[in-house]
């Protein structure tokens, strides 16, 4: 059974790919079906939903149109998803390769530094460097990747220690090959699969770490965020709720989607892995 | 998740430092007033030093100027605007070089000791002039105070001083503390400053961290059958959605200072039981401001700037933003002053084609992606409607061409940045108007000032002119004349735009319609409540 059949036999794990297909295409399609600014006043302030059928999801407190600041949000929170759970695999597998395969004093300085990332809570540490440094999404974006990039590291560092004592890894320090190219041409990349497992749930929290410091003011003030839209809508909670629940249900199917793919993946790969 | 807790207790935190609050809707009802009972209201904030004569801010007016009385206080209908506190009378020099103040007799602080003239010169000179925020500056020429008998203070100036100037600034600076108190060892440390003494109808009771302040009534108050409450009751409700809640669930009965967010007014207004009332801050005007950076060449032009005003729709930013509860503003003295205030200045009536044509007039052409030139934004984050305004300039100037990026920052980030490290192009500012121009209004346009002190002109500009005549207004003694140079003032401003005044706007109070006397002076939440009562 190939593996996507295996895939589209889970319901669970289709029901994510969905919800993930329609948040990607919510992105892509933002600038074609609402070009211009998302955060331009269009029309009366605090409209409510289905009043007005060119802005939906109504108006908020400037008469901002809440359906257009939604699709860029999903813009804003797939980029920063993906681009802080790129950042902490790399970061995280060079690392753990670099202190699994060189072992010695450069493993135990390696892995002290990740201990010491560690103990401090991934959003405590996202939340300090972003009130130092600025709100800007690269910042954003750097500022949970810190906080993630230690759980990839180890679980690299692991596979590495079982990968550097094959055969393969002895042929090729017996044919010449440099360490560093052994380590990431040779030992790297048959680490991967297992880090790559991680990818899924480190995305879901980035997209939700995203949103909780958009939602403490943190976030880039110049782009729409989900989180900025809920903690905007909460002045106003008793009076227009809609403001707050709109996003926060595009938040919750979001990382929810992105949870249920990945396990789905994760999944088919482990029984094909297994029956290999 | 963990990270799910932490942002929103950060939240709650953060949002508590916005506002304060208190009020009541009874007015101008002919009942009798009552006496007794305990009023509970809402504080958001909770200020460590409580005494208004280090202090002077409204935070700390709140609570303490129960306990601690002024001079004089606001009035609507009295001589000069003012009512007699501790001061029955007072009279300017034609000279400007003194002012006599004759004082209330029989009145005692509240630890039994007599109040005396003593008591008034130790505060003019030990705290007022050397400690205070704003007496600093308004008392800088105070040379000594003779005491003559124990009901006359007559305070000595270096400099001629505008009496005007003084009397304006009485309410809010004026707060007497004890002498026999304060005199040992220093001031700043003295214990009196977090558990007040005073001669105020209110004597502090206790304060508990994150839940209470409790004043208790003074039975040997000066005015007669005065206070009209055994209690007061300050709850700490940092969250400010959770005192329009505590109005509804009656476990309050006044939210001042705008604790209920304005976009709940509509509906709170609704509820029986509770009133809205937009009275009794005549006196607390703030005034949403661009600050512009003159250091940036495109700003240094007049006519971007003039260009930057025309963009603001003054009228849908006090009608969106402050949901009607704001005024449009015209110049650096809000309307609602009754001494200085003229409207005959230079007016910029929103017009983006004259913007747009002005910008071109300049040389700042839109660029391929119809941008002319980007901009720095930093909305300062004290209120929900800066932040907002904030929004809505970065809309308004991209209708004109003007790419504005927007920079968030906490209090204390925002006031380094701006008038410490100069790192903005345009801020909106909240600014207090005082009462007098001189208090902390020229300061925002005034020259030669140094770098990091908050809430003046750190933009770069100066203008010799404006200079001279802010200078020439502080040593006119003449009240007509004095209040003509602030008027000329006023115009120079409106017309060289060295900041833009987009709207004048106050504090709304909710209460329930049983606490009687609310709102009966201008600056009620921040008097004495020696007359406020609980009805039924």
């Amino acid at each position: 059974m190939s593996p996507l059949r295996r895939f589209l036999r889970k319901p669970e794990a289709v029901a994510g790919a969905i919800l993930l297909a329609a948040l990607v295409a919510m992105a892509l399609s933002a600038p074609m079906l609402f070009p211009g600014d998302p955060q331009a006043i269009a029309g009366p302030a605090l409209l409510p939903p289905f009043q007005d059928w060119s802005l939906p999801l109504g108006t908020d407190r400037l008469g901002r149109d809440v359906l257009a600041e939604l699709f860029y949000g999903a813009r804003t929170s797939l980029a920063v998803g993906l681009a802080a759970a790129a950042a902490a695999l790399a970061i995280g597998s060079v690392v753990g390769t670099l202190a699994g395969f060189a072992g010695g004093l450069v493993d135990e300085v390696l892995m002290r530094i990740t201990d010491a990332f560690q103990t401090v809570p991934g959003f405590l540490l996202a939340l300090a460097f972003v009130s130092v440094v600025g709100p800007s999404l690269g910042i954003v974006v750097i500022a949970i990747a810190l906080g993630t990039w230690t759980g990839p590291a180890r679980v690299a560092r692991a596979e590495v220690l079982s990968i550097r004592e094959r055969d393969y890894v002895a042929g090729a320090r017996v044919i010449g090959m440099h360490p560093l190219a052994i380590a990431f041409r040779e030992v790297l990349p048959n680490a991967l699969p297992p880090v790559l497992a991680m990818s899924s749930v480190i995305v879901a929290a980035a997209i939700l770490t995203e949103a909780a410091l958009s939602f403490l003011g943190l976030g880039d003030p110049n782009r729409a965020t989900w989180g900025g839209m809920i903690a905007e809508g909460r002045a106003v909670l008793r009076t227009a709720p809609f403001l707050s629940i709109v996003p926060g249900i595009a938040l919750v199917l979001t990382v929810l989607g992105v949870y249920l793919a990945g396990e789905g993946i994760v999944e088919t790969t482990a029984v094909r892995r297994g029956l290999s | 998740m963990s990270g799910f807790t932490i942002s929103r207790r950060q939240m709650l935190a953060s949002s508590a430092l916005l506002l304060a609050s208190t009020a009541m809707p009874t007015f101008g009802w002919a009942q009798t007033p009552k006496k007794g009972g305990r009023l509970v209201l809402a504080a958001d904030s909770e200020p460590r030093n409580l005494n208004p004569a280090i202090v002077a801010s409204n935070g700390v007016f709140f609570i303490s100027s129960k306990i601690v009385e002024t001079l004089a206080e606001a009035s609507f209908d009295g001589k000069d605007g003012l009512a007699p506190r501790l001061a029955l009378s007072w009279e300017g020099a034609a000279d400007g070089l003194s002012a006599t103040f004759k004082l209330r007799d029989g009145v005692k602080w509240h630890d039994g000791k007599p109040f005396t003239s003593a008591d008034v010169a130790f505060s003019a000179l030990q705290v007022w002039k050397p400690l205070q925020n704003l007496g600093r500056t308004v008392f800088k020429d105070l040379a000594a105070v003779d005491t003559p008998d124990d009901l006359t203070a007559v305070f000595k100036f270096a400099k001629p001083t505008p009496f005007q100037l003084i009397r304006n600034a009485l309410p809010a600076l004026s707060s007497v503390v004890p002498k026999h108190i304060y005199e040992v060892g220093k001031i700043e440390d003295n214990p009196a400053n977090n558990a007040p003494i005073g001669t105020g109808p209110f004597k502090f009771g206790e304060y508990k961290a994150g839940q209470y302040y409790r004043l208790t009534k003074n039975t040997d108050y000066w005015g007669k059958d005065e206070p009209y409450l055994d209690e007061i009751i300050y709850q700490v409700l940092p969250d400010r959605t959770s005192a329009a809640s505590a109005l509804e669930a009656e476990e309050i009965q006044l939210a001042a200072f705008s604790a209920v967010p304005l976009a709940d007014l509509d509906r709170i207004s609704k509820v029986p039981g509770l009133k809205v009332i937009s009275k009794g801050y005549e006196g607390l005007t703030y005034q949403l401001v661009v600050e512009i950076n003159h250091r940036r060449k495109e700003l240094a032009d007049l006519k971007v700037r003039q260009a930057i005003a025309h963009a603001i729709d003054k009228d849908f930013v006090v009608k969106t933003v402050f949901l009607g509860y704001a005024a449009t503003a015209t110049g650096p003295v809000p309307k609602n002053d009754p001494q200085f205030y003229t409207a005959d200045v230079p007016t910029y009536a929103f017009d983006v084609a004259k913007a747009n044509a002005l910008l071109d007039e300049a040389g700042y052409r839109r660029g391929a992606d119809g941008n002319r030139f980007s901009l720095k934004l930093l909305p300062a984050p004290y209120f929900n409607e800066t932040k907002q305004f904030g929004d809505y300039l970065r809309q308004a100037l991209a209708a004109i061409g003007i790419d504005a990026q927007l920079v968030n920052n906490d209090s204390a980030a925002h006031i380094k940045a701006v008038y410490t490290d100069h790192a903005f192009d345009l801020a909106v500012g909240p600014p207090v108007f005082r009462g007098d121009p001189a208090i902390s209004t020229t300061i925002l346009v005034q020259s030669g000032i140094p770098d990091g002190v908050p809430f003046s002109n750190q933009g770069g500009y100066k203008n010799d002119a404006l200079d001279a005549l802010i200078a020439k207004a502080s040593e006119t003694l003449d009240t007509a004349a004095r209040t003509d140079l602030y008027k000329e003032f006023q115009k120079q401003v409106a017309a060289d735009l060295p900041l833009i005044n987009v709207a004048e706007w106050s504090f709304i109070s909710v209460a329930r319609d049983t606490v009687g006397n609310i709102a009966n002076n201008p600056r009620w939440a921040v008097s004495n409540w020696a007359d406020t009562y609980l009805a039924g």
